[in-house]
């Protein structure tokens, strides 16, 4: 009896899963988290009659990692680090995109980064979200001055309470940063430098993390400092947690870009395309800049009008020159490089 | 016997047993032996070379925090198992001695019913009791206890307490059986013999249920060393085991010849750990 | 007597200290699942439904739920059909390299989810598939044959072979008498197969993490919402898992076992 069950039950399962699998088009990103908000994605999926299946990752190796275990034709969303979009180009991943459809001249001009998105007067990407690494903290329980200078984040004034994000790129530009030496410039010469003082960071850590994690950890009173924080782990908590702080350092802090672009062998080059435009869109950016997984500035300044004040003030729209100004660029090391950096950041978390 | 005529019995049993066997050995016997063949490869930049070597190997002897990743994985692991026997082991004889017949089985039901949470949640759960704010902290301070909340979570004891919790459940199940199919007669003729109670659980019952400690201590050793999702969600990063060195070569950098050595030399542990716990077993039996 | 008194109490508070730890973590978890801030940690504000509300209004996970609900039962179909069959040639007749094939059938047992995941998912990408709940299910699959064929195995017997001799001798084909003698007889170890079968794939977490893609199973979707923001909705699904599976469980005791074995 069970056996005949369970054959009936196979049966109808599978057709009906086959037949979900055909009902509409399907386009499929490989993006960040923040993309895979129901409010961002469905507008466009009832718009366009498609289903949007979304394969989310956590840093440029992991995401081309997922591209090289995948068939030609099984992307056609890219949403990748802006400074990574160079590697992507290099590898024949990014399709041209129409620039006069884009709306670049609405973007903050430090995001436009032609010398990223566009090769021989080919655009292959446009910016979308963006915001910084710099030190989150709780302002009840730590000093504000202190937090203005980069030391801090090896120095053992704040011992114990210190959370650090787990993701090696912009942690490795903070240390950079704080031992002067320009995000873009570092170079294998420098590790051992930077290795030193991520030592001593550790040593001073409670905890290394994840998105949510260090979340917790600086929401619940787990940590005071989160290193690699910003906007994007506290504006969402805002309302609840005022006390909660961040700050772009005097040395200055690392800033984050997403960029987004076309699968060279997609075969919905078009409605890839109407995908990026929708994020690109005033409306799409405020879901973009305000989406569950973590909020961030939009990249196009249009988004403005669609975010409410208190939106805007979390997300501190009106600091944005000053921001812009004074931060740098995630690392981009070339592939033997980022493994050297990997290799350090292992050591880092065993250590 | 073997090796006589084939009949059609045989060759009807034999058609029942194929199906099995084929299915394991094309999705568990090839894809293992390709697991082994990739260790013997290696990434060069983007690119898989495929000349064999033992690189990968000597990567892994020659970076002292992946080696250290092994030993902390085997430290953990015994830690768990030694601590989740010692407390199942009292709690499976006061069911199966002291609990009345008709009501063990509800006894033991209750003993796992956090076994059917699931897992990954299992984990998280843990934070919650063990972080700052969490209900252990809260609780000793409002007993006027502690005026600091202790540091427990992010560590070790987070990751050890998370698998203990598991495995006092597994380890109390297979204890459990084990004293149940022991005839009281043992522990009578000892009694009988003189022996006081301590003496007869030391002398008689204790060695009886060996094989039950040693079924639960396997599978939790081998299980521990195994896992990922436990020290990832408690241990808060501040140390790695091999499972998470694993995780990390293949989902940053996509390094399918380092992570098959690492996933070899994990399962090598367990079968060494396999070979001690078996051999030792035989010897007490002779 | 008296010290033997005094045992069982002592073995009394032991045994409530360890449910007490047993338990914790669960009854936090159920706690703060109707919490009605946005942390699930002390102090409790609820009580509050919001979060279940959510969890039912969030696609994904629901398409996850219904993903391993059929990963689960379809995967411990075939583990249960193949362990069966093997568990009754073996037990039947003795074959040339049965020693052998036990131990192959048996093997899988012995090696960590992880590294059968990975090899999985290396040969896959080997080989040109996608990964897909396909190849979690032939994954779960590959984890529970041997499960379910130890289990079906260690119940065959004279007792079994010799009613199968009985009706063969009556004359029922082969296929008859596998599936009105030997299916009817082994019930009780196919049927407990089974479910430990669709219990461990149920929350099976590594091999799904690996081998799927856009449609998940549930733990991997409940480690995305881990991962995406801290919010008492993953309690909420964690206590929905729970208290489904604790009802399974006490309903199976009710109508299975209760069946057979009570007096």
């Amino acid at each position: 009896m069970e056996l005949r069950k369970a054959g009936i039950f196979f049966a109808a399962v599978s057709m009906t899963a086959t037949a979900a699998a055909e009902a509409t088009e399907s386009l499929n990103a490989l993006v960040w988290c923040d993309h895979t908000d129901p409010a961002l994605i469905e507008p466009f999926e009832r718009e366009h009659d498609v289903r949007v299946n979304l394969k989310e990752y956590e840093g440029t190796g992991t995401a081309l990692a997922i591209v090289d275990q995948s068939r030609p034709g099984d992307w056609d969303v890219f949403v990748i680090d802006g400074v990574d979009v160079p590697r992507a180009v290099d590898a024949g991943l990014l399709a041209p995109l129409p620039a006069d459809e884009l709306p670049t001249e609405n973007l903050f001009p430090e995001l436009v980064m032609p010398e990223n998105h566009t090769r021989d007067g080919v655009t292959y990407a446009i910016s979308e979200k963006f915001g910084y690494n710099t030190i989150s903290y709780n302002r009840d329980n730590v000093d504000p001055a202190d937090m203005t200078d980069m030391s801090v984040i090896w120095g053992d004034k704040y011992s114990g309470r210190i959370a650090v994000y787990d993701y090696y790129l912009p942690i490795i530009g903070m240390v950079a940063l704080g031992l002067g030496i320009n995000t873009a410039e570092i170079s294998a010469s420098d590790l051992p430098a930077i290795r030193d003082k991520l030592f001593e960071m550790k040593d001073n850590s409670k905890q290394v993390g994840e998105v949510v994690s260090s979340q917790t950890a600086i929401a619940t009173g787990e940590v005071d400092v989160l290193v690699g924080g910003g906007e994007w782990v506290t504006a969402g908590l805002t309302t609840e947690l005022p006390e909660l702080d961040w700050v772009v350092p005097e040395q200055g802090g690392v800033r984050w870009s997403q960029s987004i672009g076309v699968f060279a062998e997609s075969e919905k080059k078009e409605l890839a395309l109407e995908f990026v435009k929708y994020i690109l869109s005033p409306e799409g950016q405020a879901r973009l800049a305000t989406s569950s997984c973590y909020w961030a500035m939009p990249a196009n300044m249009a988004a403005a009008e669609h975010l409410s004040d208190a939106q805007r003030a979390a997300l501190r729209w009106n600091s944005q020159p000053d921001y812009l100004a004074r931060s740098q660029l995630y690392p981009a090391p070339d592939i033997e490089l980022d493994a050297m950096m990997q290799d350090v950041w292992t050591e880092f978390l065993q250590r | 016997m073997s090796g006589g005529a084939w009949t059609r019995e045989r060759i009807l049993a034999l058609g029942f047993v194929l199906p099995a066997l084929a299915w394991t050995l094309v999705f568990f016997v090839a894809p293992f032996g390709f697991m082994v063949a990739m260790s013997l490869w290696r990434r060069a930049g983007a690119e898989l070379v495929r000349d064999w070597s033992l690189v990968n190997y000597l990567g892994f002897l020659a970076r002292p925090h992946f080696v250290e990743g092994l030993l902390n994985s085997i430290e953990i692991a015994a830690i768990v198992t030694a601590a989740s026997v010692a407390l199942a082991y009292p709690l499976a004889w006061f069911i199966a001695a002291r609990v009345p017949a008709g009501w063990q089985r509800i006894a033991l039901a209750l003993a796992i019913v956090p076994f059917w949470t699931s897992y990954v949640v299992r984990s998280y759960a843990w934070t919650l009791v063990l972080s700052n704010k969490g209900v252990v902290n809260e609780w000793l301070t409002s007993a006027g206890l502690i005026s600091e909340p202790l540091q427990l979570s992010s560590t070790r004891f987070a990751t050890v307490t998370g698998f203990v919790h598991f495995f006092v459940m597994l380890s109390t199940l297979t204890i459990f059986a084990n004293l149940k199919q022991l005839s009281p007669n043992y522990a009578r003729a000892a009694a009988d013999l003189g022996a006081g109670g301590f003496q007869t659980f030391r002398l008689v019952v204790l060695p009886l249920t060996l094989p039950g400690i040693m079924v639960g201590g396997f599978l939790s050793f081998a299980l521990c060393l195994g896992d990922y999702i436990t020290p990832q969600i408690l241990g808060g990063n501040n140390e790695l085991v091999l499972p998470q060195i694993i995780m990390l070569q293949l989902g940053r950098r996509a390094d399918f010849p380092m992570a098959s050595a690492l996933s070899i030399i994990l399962m090598l542990t367990v079968t060494l750990a396999y070979l001690a716990c078996a051999r030792w077993l035989k010897l007490e039996r002779a | 007597m008296t010290s033997r008194r005094l045992g069982n109490w002592l073995g009394l508070a032991y045994a409530l200290t360890v449910f007490a730890f047993i338990f914790l973590p669960v009854a936090v978890l159920v706690l703060y699942s109707f919490q009605g801030g946005r942390l699930p940690v002390p102090p409790f504000d609820g009580p509050s439904l919001k979060w279940y509300g959510q969890i039912f209004a969030d696609r994904k996970l629901m398409s996850a739920l219904a993903n391993s609900l059929g990963v689960a039962a379809i995967s411990s179909a075939v583990a249960c059909v193949l362990g069966f069959l093997a568990a009754l040639g073996l037990a039947r007749q003795r074959i040339p390299g049965a020693a052998l094939m036990r131990s192959v059938i048996i093997a899988p047992l012995t090696v960590s989810y992880l590294i059968i995941g990975l090899g999985l998912l290396a040969s896959l990408n080997a080989s040109g598939f996608r990964p897909s709940l396909l190849s979690v299910g032939i994954g779960h699959a590959v984890i529970n044959t041997p499960l379910c064929f130890a289990i079906i195995y260690s119940q065959t017997g004279a007792h079994q072979i010799n009613f199968e001799r009985a009706a063969r001798d009556l004359g029922a084909t082969e296929l008859r008498v596998l599936w009105h003698v030997s299916a009817p007889v082994l019930a009780p170890a196919i049927l407990a197969s089974y479910f430990l079968s669709v219990t461990f794939s149920w929350d099976e977490f590594i091999i799904a993490f690996l081998l799927s893609r856009f449609e998940v199973t549930l733990p991997v979707e409940i480690w995305s919402l881990l991962r995406s923001g801290l919010n008492p909705k993953t309690n909420a699904i964690g206590s929905i898992v729970f208290l489904s599976s604790v009802l399974l469980v006490f309903a199976l005791e009710l109508l299975v076992f209760r069946k057979r074995g009570n007096p």
